[in-house]
């Protein structure tokens, strides 16, 4: 286990929740540490509980047992209005159906979360104009999320990301509804982003061929880490 | 604790939300505006009714009216009375008045002609019309001065010739009055109207006697004493404040009005029940939505403050278009009931706008307060699984 400048570190970390008076083991035992400035796959058959784990990490479910600090923060200790506090701070997130508001245009939806955070206008606009022209998408800003093809949601949605400059950006499954070109573009982005500002990725995936992109990659499986194979690049 | 960058942001999603889904959002706000008008209107009629038939604790005039009659054509007192009950001590000024009406019931279209002794009348309604329109009244038996709401409805002006009920008149000059007696009605000479009415023997007889009295707090004193003077005579009296001779006159109308309020309420309660309906099912739909904006870092307290501006929102535009609508409506038509001659004028009010403005807005924030609750809390994971 690494200890050094890790941002997410667990420990006998498990997930259950209870089905037709049945518990449900999704994650067990997970002993896992992960570098600040890592780019790490997860991987796994459908099932394993990558999503889950992905989720914890975001702060957007609790786990049942054990310990999960991220950035610093032992997050099964932070209320609930702390905890989104920190996920405004630390967490930027991208979904595999991007998940845009549809009433709001690119620039609006990535200026959403800077709402949350005390900054003047010009600065929000400053913020959203850097974080839309740095996912190529500039040129698109007033277009409605319907205007736009997947590949372009997508980059709106890693703006909107990005642009609080979270600590921890994480992705679930970001090219999992896209060809196979706009996938291309869309992993170059994520693996510009972690080699030219050192950004912290974490990313589910179950395409070999877009883990390649990251540095290491955690294999689970039945809710349980593998110890072998981790992949490290 | 939301900061103000925060809450502009939840203002600027709320107003997008509502503006980019006009379909949903324009079918609660008519509906809003629709219950906003019906509850405001009828609001200002039982205004107007109101302010009609309470008493004024300064209120000095009585109406002397025949016993046991309810109607102008068959409230008949001999015009001599007059003197009579002049001589009752408190009585400042008696003026006889014959009352012919178009339609002795309940309605927005009749015209209510009112004889009364020239001089008088000139000398009290002096700044009521202009000097060259008194003039020419004053001039010729057979005209009439018309209050502007008769004018404007029966589209009359100066020099023309109107008959109603069986009363043939030649327009002298319009008269601007903000009482309501005044605005709908056609003021002749009495001895006019008592030639044209063509009722029977109608020479000296009018329908009741106009009276002022000097001390507000005897008005019931008074009015038994004049009832007492004739009260052996052939033709006994009825005396009442005039607020009251209105609202006896009014009986009808006061429980229609009373009716039509409970519809008012009626209509807030589905502006109650509309903009909760609009919320629930926007919710429920946005659950995705509510997630991610979870995700983003929008907390519970964000999230229920987005409802609660969205509520707020559909309750203000419909607020604000329905009193908006109703104020010009009644203002612009100057409606007035009219029964048994007495008119009760329905008057446009700032209050009653701003009141159903402010009811709109508190029963939307009511109706968003559930589903605010349910937003804030609800499970990001769940919300992604819907």
């Amino acid at each position: 286990m690494h200890t050094t400048d890790a941002i997410i570190t667990c420990a006998a970390l498990e997930k259950h929740y209870t089905r037709g008076g049945e518990t449900v083991r999704v994650l067990e035992s997970i002993d896992l540490s992960l570098d600040r400035g890592a780019f790490v796959a997860l991987m796994g058959p459908s099932g394993s509980g990558k999503t889950t784990l992905l989720n914890l990490f975001a702060g957007i479910d609790r786990h049942t047992a054990g310990s999960l600090t991220v950035d610093g923060h032992d997050i099964a200790h932070l209320s609930r209005a702390a905890l989104a506090a920190w996920r405004a701070a630390c967490v930027g997130y991208i979904f595999q159906l991007y998940h845009l508001v549809p009433v709001l245009t690119a620039y609006e939806n990535v200026e959403l979360p800077l709402y949350l955070q005390p900054l003047s206008r010009r600065e929000r606009h400053r913020r959203v104009s850097e974080a839309l022209d740095s996912v190529g998408i500039a040129d698109r800003y007033a277009h409605y999320p319907r205007q736009l093809s997947g590949g372009q949601e997508q980059r709106v949605a890693i703006a909107r990301a990005i642009v609080t400059q979270p600590a921890l950006l994480l992705a679930d499954e970001p090219t999992g509804d896209l060809d196979r070109v706009a996938a291309a573009g869309v992993m170059d982005l994520l693996a510009h982003l972690h080699r030219d500002r050192g950004q912290t990725i974490v990313m589910v995936t179950h395409d070999p061929a877009t883990a390649h992109h990251a540095q290491r990659t955690v294999f689970l499986e039945k809710g349980r880490l593998l110890e072998t194979p981790e992949v490290r690049r | 604790m939301i900061s103000r960058a925060a809450l502009m942001g939840l203002v600027t999603l709320a107003w997008h939300g509502l503006v980019r889904r006009p379909t949903r959002s324009g079918l609660v706000v008519a509906g809003v505006t629709v219950a906003v008008f019906l509850f405001c209107t009828v609001d200002a009629m039982r205004t107007g009714v109101e302010r009609a038939t309470s008493r004024a604790s300064q209120e000095t005039a009585l109406i002397v009216y025949r016993q046991n009659r309810f109607c102008p054509f068959t409230s008949a007192l001999p015009q001599y009375y007059e003197n009579a009950i002049r001589k009752i001590p408190g009585v400042v000024s008696v003026t006889p008045v014959k009352i012919v009406v178009s339609n002795c019931r309940a309605s927005l279209d009749v015209v209510t002609f009112r004889g009364v002794p020239s001089e008088a009348f000139a000398k009290d309604h002096a700044t009521h019309a202009s000097s060259d329109a008194m003039a020419n009244w004053l001039k010729r038996g057979d005209s009439a001065l018309i209050g502007r709401e008769l004018a404007d409805r029966r589209r009359l002006k100066a020099g023309d010739r109107f008959t109603a009920a069986g009363v043939d008149a030649y327009v002298a000059g319009i008269m601007e009055s903000d009482a309501p007696q005044d605005q709908s009605s056609a003021f002749v000479h009495l001895p006019f109207l008592q030639e044209q009415s063509k009722r029977g023997s109608t020479g000296g007889i009018v329908t009741q006697f106009d009276v002022r009295i000097s001390d507000p707090t005897k008005l019931d004193e008074v009015a038994l004493a004049i009832d007492a003077q004739f009260a052996t005579d052939q033709t006994p009296t009825t005396t009442r404040a005039e607020t009251a001779h209105v609202a006896r006159a009014a009986t009808d109308v006061i429980a229609l009005i009373g009716f039509a309020r409970l519809l008012g309420f009626a209509a807030l309660a589905a502006v109650f029940a509309l903009v909760a309906n609009a919320i629930v099912l926007s919710m429920r739909s946005r659950q995705r939505e509510v997630s991610v904006l979870q995700t983003l870092g929008f907390g519970g307290a964000h999230l229920a403050t987005l409802v609660m501006v969205e509520a707020m929102l559909l309750g203000s535009v419909g607020g604000i278009l329905g009193a908006g609508a109703s104020y010009a409506t009644v203002a612009l038509a100057r409606t007035a009931f009219t029964m048994e001659g007495v008119a009760i004028a329905v008057p446009p009010s700032i209050a009653i706008a701003t009141l159903g403005l402010v009811i709109a807005i508190t029963l939307s924030l009511a109706a968003g307060v559930v589903p605010a609750l349910i937003a804030a809390r609800q499970s990001i994971v769940a919300g992604f699984r819907s």
